[in-house]
C-alpha cells in the first residue's frame, strides 16, 4: 500500500511538525536536506511529505490528494470545508483579533463602519455573529495601514504579540479567537486507512499534550 | 462584450468517446443491480419550483442553487437534489397506488460551488428510494441494495453505518438552544475534536456531555458498539445504539469483514435523515461516494406522511476512477474499415453488417478514394482495409 501522504505549510509549521515527527521516532533526515524537492520521504518509508502554501495544505487534503495535512487554524477559518480536524499541535500559537486606532469608539454611532483584513471570510463570520452590517476591504500586505491612511476604521488581523499595532498606535478592542496548528484528515482516508491514521495521531497526541 | 461561445460553465464539462463508455459502463452495473433488486425507474424534471427544495430540514441552502423565473415571475431551481422531487412525486402522483413503492433514479443534479476549488457544478447521480416500508427489513433491504451496487464497480470499499437519534437523544438532554447543538453537530461531523472540546466545556457536566465528547472518536468494529454502550448507558440514545447494532450484526453475515464500520460521528444532514444512516467509500475517491439513509419525516412536509429510505451514489466519481484504471480499455478503433468503389456502395455497407454480425468491429469508409481511406487507416493504426470493387 501506498505511504500516508501529510501536506505541510511550508515555514515555521513545517519546522514544528518535523520535531514533532523526529521526536516521535521518524527520521526526518530526507526533508531537512530537501533542495528544491516538495515531496519527500519520511522514515522507513512510513509517510511522504509534501510541501505546501497554507491554503494548498487544505485544497489537497480536502481533494484526497493528500492524507493528512498540517495547517494554522487561520487557514482553515478563512479556506475551511469539508475534512476532519484531528488534533491540536498546541504550536503556532497566535489569535485573531478586532483592532482600531487608539481610542476609537468603534461601536458608538449609526454608521456602518468599515473593516480591513487578509481574512474577509473570518471577518464577515464575526459581525455576522453579531447582526452588524459592516464594510469589508480585502487588504495583500499590511493590514495596520489602514486605519492610519483613513481607509478603515478597523482591522481583524493575527496579533502574536501586539508590537506592530503598538508601533502604529492601534489596540485591539476584541479578541475574535485563539489559533494554533491543526492536524487536519481527508473525510475518506480516514475511513479507509482509519488504522494507520489513528495511530500516528495517538503518537501525535502523546507528545503534544 | 466577451462572447462565452467556446467554454463550458465552470463545473461542468463534455464527455467525449471513453469518459461516455466508462460512465455507462459504471451506470449499467449499478442499474442491473437496481433492475434485479425490483426497483423501478423514474425521471423528474430538470427544472423545480424553488419552494420544493426550501421545505424544513430540506439540508439543501438557497446559495447551492442555481435560480431561474418562470414566466409568471415563480422562482424554479435547477433540480439540485433527486430525493425531494421524488417526495413530491410520490405523494402526489402516486398517493393511491399501494405501498411500498420501490424507485430508482440515473439523472444530474446542480449545485452551484464556490468557483475555484475544482468541485462539479453538474453531477450525475444514480440513487434508490423505498417508500412507504419502516422497519429493519426495509433497511436492510437498503443496505444491502447498496452494497451490491458498489461491490459491482469496485473492489475496495467501506461503508459506514451511524444513526441520527444518536446524536439527536444525547443533546436533547442538554439546556442548549438550536444555534448552539448546530455548533456542536457540526464540529462532530467535522470530527473537530478541539472544537466540541471547546463548546462542551461551557455546559454543565453530565452523562450526555461526556457522551457527547466521544462521539467523534467512535467509530470501527464491533468495539465501538460495546464502548458506546458504556458511555450511552441509561440516555436516550440506547435504543437507536441496539438498533445500529441489530443492522451491523445482520451486515456481518454477508462476510464483508472490515469492509462494514460503525461511525457514530456520522451526524450530517440530521435535518434530513432520522434513522440510520450510512456512507460510502471507495479508495482513490476522497469523498463519500454514496450517501443515504432514512427520512421519515420529509414525505410529511408534502402531505402525506410514510416511511422513506434510500441512497444515492456519485457515479461521476466512479466513472474517473475507472478510467485512471489502465487494465480497461475503452478503445474505440475499428478492425477493419470496408472501402466501396463508386456504385459498389450498398454491397460494402452489407458487407460491414455481414462481418459486423461475426463479431469484428467493422466501419464504412466515407471517404472518397481508396487512398485516402488507406492514409486514414494507417494514421488511426486500423489493421485492415477491404476494398470492394
Amino acid at each position: 500500500m501506498k505511504p500516508l501522504r501529510i501536506a505541510l505549510t511550508k515555514g515555521r509549521l513545517e519546522k514544528k511538525t518535523i520535531e514533532l515527527l523526529e521526536q516521535i521516532g521518524y527520521n526526518c533526515d530526507e526533508v531537512r536536506e530537501k533542495g528544491r524537492r516538495l515531496i519527500l520521504p519520511v522514515g522507513d518509508n512510513d509517510f511522504e511529505v509534501v510541501l505546501a502554501k497554507a491554503a494548498d495544505v487544505i485544497t489537497y487534503v480536502e481533494h484526497g490528494v493528500c492524507d493528512l495535512g498540517v495547517v494554522g487554524k487561520d487557514t482553515i477559518l478563512e479556506h475551511g470545508s469539508s475534512f476532519y480536524e484531528l488534533l491540536d499541535l498546541g504550536f503556532g500559537r497566535c489569535k485573531f483579533a478586532l483592532a482600531t486606532k487608539k481610542d476609537f469608539d468603534f461601536y458608538g454611532g449609526y454608521n456602518t463602519k468599515t473593516i480591513a483584513t487578509k481574512y474577509p471570510n473570518v471577518t464577515r463570520a464575526f459581525f455576522d455573529d453579531k447582526d452588524m452590517d459592516v464594510r469589508i476591504i480585502k487588504i495583500e500586505g499590511s493590514v495596520e495601514l489602514a486605519p492610519l491612511v483613513g481607509l478603515a476604521d478597523g482591522i481583524v488581523d493575527i496579533v502574536e504579540t501586539g508590537s506592530t499595532l503598538k508601533a502604529n498606535g492601534l489596540e485591539v478592542i476584541e479578541w475574535v479567537t485563539d489559533i494554533s496548528a491543526r492536524l487536519i484528515a481527508n473525510t475518506a482516508s480516514l475511513k479507509l486507512r482509519k488504522q494507520e491514521i489513528e495511530d500516528l495521531q495517538k503518537k501525535l497526541e502523546a507528545v503534544t499534550q | 462584450m466577451k462572447k462565452y461561445i467556446k467554454l463550458t460553465p465552470e463545473g461542468t464539462k463534455d464527455f467525449l468517446f471513453a469518459e461516455c463508455s466508462a460512465m455507462d459502463d459504471i451506470c449499467g452495473g449499478i442499474e442491473k443491480v437496481f433492475v434485479s433488486r425490483g426497483f423501478k425507474k423514474v425521471i423528474t424534471p430538470g427544472i423545480e419550483f424553488y419552494d420544493v427544495f426550501s421545505v424544513p430540514c430540506s439540508g439543501i441552502s438557497q446559495e447551492e442553487m442555481f435560480k431561474m423565473t418562470d414566466n409568471k415571475g415563480r422562482l424554479l431551481v435547477a433540480r439540485p437534489d433527486s430525493t425531494l422531487p421524488i417526495a413530491r412525486m410520490v405523494t402526489t402522483r402516486l398517493k393511491n397506488s399501494i405501498l411500498p413503492v420501490r424507485l430508482y433514479y440515473k439523472q444530474a443534479v446542480y449545485r452551484n460551488e464556490p468557483t475555484l476549488t475544482g468541485r462539479r457544478n453538474e453531477l450525475m447521480q444514480m440513487g434508490v428510494e423505498l417508500l412507504g416500508a419502516k422497519g429493519i427489513r426495509a433497511d436492510l433491504e437498503i443496505l444491502t441494495t447498496a452494497i451490491s451496487a458498489i461491490s459491482s464497480v469496485a473492489d475496495d470499499f467501506r461503508i459506514e453505518l451511524g444513526h441520527a437519534e444518536v446524536f439527536d437523544a444525547l443533546s436533547d438532554g442538554l439546556d442548549i438552544d438550536e444555534d448552539y447543538k448546530e455548533r456542536i453537530r457540526v464540529s462532530i461531523e467535522s470530527k473537530n475534536y478541539s472544537a466540541l472540546n471547546n463548546l462542551l466545556d461551557k455546559l454543565a457536566p453530565s452523562k450526555s456531555v461526556s457522551a457527547i465528547r466521544s462521539l467523534p472518536s467512535l467509530f470501527g468494529g464491533d468495539e465501538v458498539i460495546e464502548k458506546a454502550a458504556r458511555i450511552c448507558e441509561g440516555t436516550k440514545a440506547q435504543s437507536a445504539l441496539e438498533y445500529l447494532h441489530t443492522l451491523y450484526t445482520s451486515l456481518s453475515s454477508l462476510g464483508l469483514g472490515d469492509k462494514v464500520i460503525i461511525d457514530l460521528g456520522l451526524v450530517q444532514r440530521n435535518d434530513y435523515y432520522t434513522g440510520f444512516v450510512f456512507s460510502g467509500y471507495v479508495n482513490g475517491i476522497g469523498d463519500a461516494v454514496i450517501t443515504g439513509g432514512r427520512y421519515d419525516s420529509l414525505l410529511s412536509e408534502f402531505g402525506k406522511p410514510m416511511g422513506a429510505a434510500g441512497f444515492a451514489i456519485d457515479t461521476d466519481a466512479l466513472t474517473l476512477l475507472r478510467l485512471s484504471d489502465s487494465s480497461v480499455s475503452y478503445s474505440d478503433k475499428p478492425d477493419v474499415l470496408v472501402y466501396a468503389a463508386d456504385g459498389k456502395e450498398m454491397e460494402a455497407i452489407a458487407l460491414v453488417t455481414d462481418l459486423i454480425a461475426e463479431g469484428k468491429k467493422a466501419q464504412f469508409s466515407v471517404l472518397p478514394t481508396l487512398e485516402e481511406t488507406e492514409a486514414f487507416a494507417e494514421t488511426r493504426g486500423i489493421e485492415s482495409v477491404v476494398n470492394v470493387e
